[in-house]
């Protein structure tokens, strides 16, 4: 009954800590001019594989240009069309939204996998970012992993044809020890919560497997019904480092996923 | 049956006639987590539910705090709200200024009589996914929770999840004896490597003759006693009084017809048969 404090994914992020991020920059200077000055992320599909998107919600800007959803079937999940157009918890929308924000030109799709049948079951999950990854999207979204030892090896699979075909996968990190797929895997932009309330703040942490901090913190978001609400958490992150990655999206569009990486790397706060 | 076997029953019996009278060594400890929650949080409430296989629901099972009591025996869809969120995602999440969006949680607030302002919630995990979710609603001292109070959740939800997965397996009489006597039988056999295999098998065989339908044996009226004496257990002292003065009469009037029996027949008393009328 005595299990220890482990540290979490944001510690190294959070004021007090930062100082251990310094280190020595192996690529010269590339700055944030370079990286996405002037872009809007325009021509670059985001896709958020969540709770669903409000697509009328204003935080979204009427950006959302598809909906789908992921139905567990008797022959295996299915992805149809999302006529509702519905988020059943408002986290997706909130994600959406963090990208707008950033990103206001990039188009948004939604991959609602989380249903009343939807529980835990990894196999829906990995359906809708397989759909992504063969959908035009460039960067995805994903706010969930999944823990199932016995579907490391379909994620990691997809992870390396999300990679192999010019897909970022943003996962943020899940606040629990132990394994997670996809978002402990090495071709991934892993992503935990800092406490500094600017969505223009974000760090590289040379220590993986979580490598970037983003915003976290009492971050106002879009929520379900139209509403707002102030919410804390990894999942509020990994959009942040999504809109972002979208924007050099946009300005190099031929840049491979580890080269975006290595963008948010070196554009990074020290 | 043997007179192993029946030795076997008997100590079977006794766990399940303890452990119905205990109750659910997990429930306590959830209580206490969640009590220790509200208290180092300086919380308004604080719950634990846990996913229900039978009904795909996630259910409250223990709650705490001034506010937190209208929660216990509530189901929600597992896709539902905060904590259904937490649930189906294993993502531990902090939000506040709910009240802002008028519309939401409406439906369960009404049913719990509590509108919170912020909410934490962390998910229980187990080996296998995440078994249901620990909330934490309304610090008192500030209006919204720290990414440290998410961390700090977590530690007490990694407790809950402890304490479920170890009730578990203690639940199961069949399975405690087993385990218990394969492990002395270990202890036996482990200079012949041989026998550890067939010593194991044997001993689950004479384990499950011994215990079959142990337990699943609702309707017996001993089975039914301990339960209604269970359901007393945190009730107010003058009930549990009044209980032991009722039994009182009821052993008394017992102990005159065993007396009056042995008389007449010299039978052996009985014990508790089904549907002795109290």
């Amino acid at each position: 009954m005595t299990e220890p404090i482990l540290p979490a994914w944001s510690e190294p992020f959070v004021e007090g800590r930062r100082g251990a991020l310094d280190r020595l920059r192996p690529i010269g200077v590339v700055d944030r001019q370079l990286a996405f000055g002037g872009s809007d992320g325009t021509g670059v599909t985001v896709a958020i594989i969540d709770s669903g998107v409000d697509g009328g919600h204003p935080a979204v800007g009427g950006r959302l240009v598809a909906s789908v959803k992921v139905e567990p079937g008797d022959d295996g999940p299915q992805v149809v069309e999302d006529g509702e157009r519905l988020d059943v918890v408002g986290h997706g929308t909130a994600c959406a939204g963090i990208i707008h924000s950033l990103a206001p030109a990039a188009s948004l799709v939604s991959v609602r996998v989380l249903g009343p049948d939807n529980r835990g079951k990894g196999a829906v999950f990995a359906t809708g970012l397989e759909w992504a990854i063969e959908h035009g999207a460039t960067v995805v979204n994903l706010s969930l992993s999944s823990r199932s030892e016995a579907l490391m090896g379909a994620f990691h699979e997809l992870a390396d044809r999300a990679y192999f075909a010019n897909v970022l996968l943003v996962c943020a990190a899940n606040n629990v020890p132990g394994p997670s797929y996809p978002s402990l895997f090495a071709s991934v932009v892993s992503v935990a919560a800092h406490d500094v309330a600017d969505a223009w703040t974000w760090y590289y942490n040379p220590r993986p497997p979580v490598e970037f901090g983003a915003r976290g913190v009492d971050v106002e978001v879009a929520w379900r019904d139209g509403g707002r609400i102030v919410a804390t958490g990894n999942s509020f992150a990994a959009p942040h480092i999504a809109g972002l990655a979208a924007l050099i999206r946009a300005k190099h569009p031929t840049a491979s996923p580890f080269e975006v990486k290595a963008m948010l790397a070196a554009t990074a706060d020290r | 049956m043997t007179r192993e076997e029946q030795l076997l029953r008997a100590i079977g019996l006794r766990a399940e006639a303890a452990r119905r009278l205990e109750g659910s060594t997990a429930g306590a400890v959830l209580r206490s987590v969640v009590e220790a929650t509200v208290a180092l949080f300086d919380a308004e409430a604080a719950s634990i539910a846990l996913y229900d296989a039978a009904t795909g629901r996630l259910v409250f099972e223990v709650a705490a705090g001034e506010q937190g009591q209208g929660v216990i025996g509530l189901s929600i869809a597992p896709d539902q709200g905060i904590a259904g969120y937490t649930f189906t995602t294993g993502q531990a999440l902090a939000v506040s200024d709910v009240e802002r969006d008028a519309r939401f949680g409406r439906a369960t607030a009404e049913r719990t009589g509590y509108v919170p302002r912020s909410i934490v919630a962390v998910p229980l995990l187990d080996d296998h996914g995440t078994i249901g979710v620990l909330q934490v609603l309304d610090k008192r001292s500030a209006a919204a929770f720290s990414l440290r109070d998410v961390e700090l959740a977590g530690v007490f939800a990694r407790q809950a999840s402890v304490a479920i997965r170890a009730s578990r397996v203690e639940r199961d009489t069949a399975t405690l004896l087993a385990t218990t006597l394969r492990g002395l039988a270990d202890v036996g056999a482990a200079a012949d490597a041989d026998g550890a295999d067939e010593n194991a098998a044997t001993i689950e065989d004479l384990v499950a003759r011994a215990t079959a339908d142990l337990g699943r044996d609702d309707d017996s009226g001993l089975w039914r006693l301990a339960d209604r004496v269970a359901r007393l257990r945190d009730t107010d002292p003058a009930s549990i009084d009044l209980l032991a003065d009722l039994l009182d009469v009821l052993v008394a009037r017992a102990e005159r017809e065993r007396a009056g029996r042995r008389g007449m027949a010299g039978g052996p008393g009985r014990f508790a048969a089904p549907d002795d009328d109290a």
